[in-house]
């Protein structure tokens, strides 16, 4: 499966399928309720490489992402607009855009045992826009 | 990949690509927030080797890191200045700033299976002074 992360803002970060490993999309809805509850969040944990530039190419936009995460909540641009792509046989399985994503948790981890650094990027869309996220997909791409 | 850690306070702390191993990156942010919180901080934790001397080379510095974890709160120099290098294919990857770094946990192991002991160093930047944490990366290593 091909994965794919953009993100819009005051900068555009993009990722292609060479850096994403991995996307997990959740609905939070407190599993003690008796009945449907009002309480609707929504996250997404994306996971990807941190590749090392080489041949004079351009470095990937990851730091990009870092910095992202440090941006204080008084400053406006800590909302982002998210879009995923699961792209897979040229179809879009799943194009998923969060308009006022924030980023809840923010990791990177690097070894001496690996060529290739691992993030892992934890957002959520704010809670009052909730009927703005887009859930789309079946439908050819590419 | 290879690191380079220097912590700079009343005396300069330098390990190289020999000893360091591993860094993690962390943003954290509360994970039950609704909307971005202002409550943010950042953690660096390193994990590496401590080397025996031989040949008379001089010993590493890593026994200043742990001098530094016992440096009491009442004095200023329990603040340092942290910068983390991670290095590979020529190009700077990420380099982390942190100019108000404490000590928030230090280990060391020893056993009697290795040649190296090891030691895991947590470092956070004073939470009040969350701006100045610099994330830069995506250059060639001058």
């Amino acid at each position: 499966m091909g994965l794919r992360l953009k993100i819009e803002g005051s900068e555009t970060i993009n990722l292609p399928e060479t850096s994403i490993v991995q996307v997990k999309f959740g609905a939070d809805i407190p599993h003690d309720s008796n009945a449907r509850s009002t309480d609707l969040g929504s996250t997404i944990l994306i996971t990807g490489k941190i590749l090392t530039a080489v041949d004079g190419e351009a470095a990937d936009d990851t730091s990009k992402i870092a910095r992202w995460s440090l941006v204080p909540a008084e400053n406006s641009d800590c909302y982002r607009k998210v879009q995923i792509d699961v792209v897979n046989a040229s179809q879009i399985v799943r194009q998923i855009s969060i308009p006022n994503a924030f980023v809840v948790d923010y990791e990177e981890d690097f070894t001496d045992e690996t060529g290739a650094g691992v993030f892992t990027l934890l957002i959520k869309q704010k809670k009052d826009k909730m009927a703005n996220l887009k859930f789309e997909g079946g439908f050819s791409g590419e | 990949m290879g690191f380079r850690l220097k912590v700079e306070g009343p005396s300069t702390i330098e390990l190289g690509t020999t000893i360091v191993t591993g860094v993690k990156f962390r943003t954290d942010i509360p994970h039950d927030s609704n909307a971005r919180s202002t409550d943010m901080g950042s953690t660096v934790t390193i994990t590496g080797k401590i080397l025996t001397a031989v040949d008379g080379d001089p010993f590493d510095s890593t026994r200043q890191l742990g001098l530094w974890a016992l440096v009491p709160a009442e004095k200023s120099d329990c603040y340092r200045k942290v910068s983390v290098e991670v290095i590979a294919a020529s190009q700077v990857v990420r380099k982390y700033t942190y100019p108000n770094a404490f000590v928030v946990d230090y280990k060391e192991d020893y056993g009697d299976v290795e040649g190296v002991g090891s030691f895991t160093l947590t470092i956070k930047q004073k939470k009040d002074k969350m701006a100045q944490v610099a994330v830069e990366g995506g250059y060639s290593v001058s």
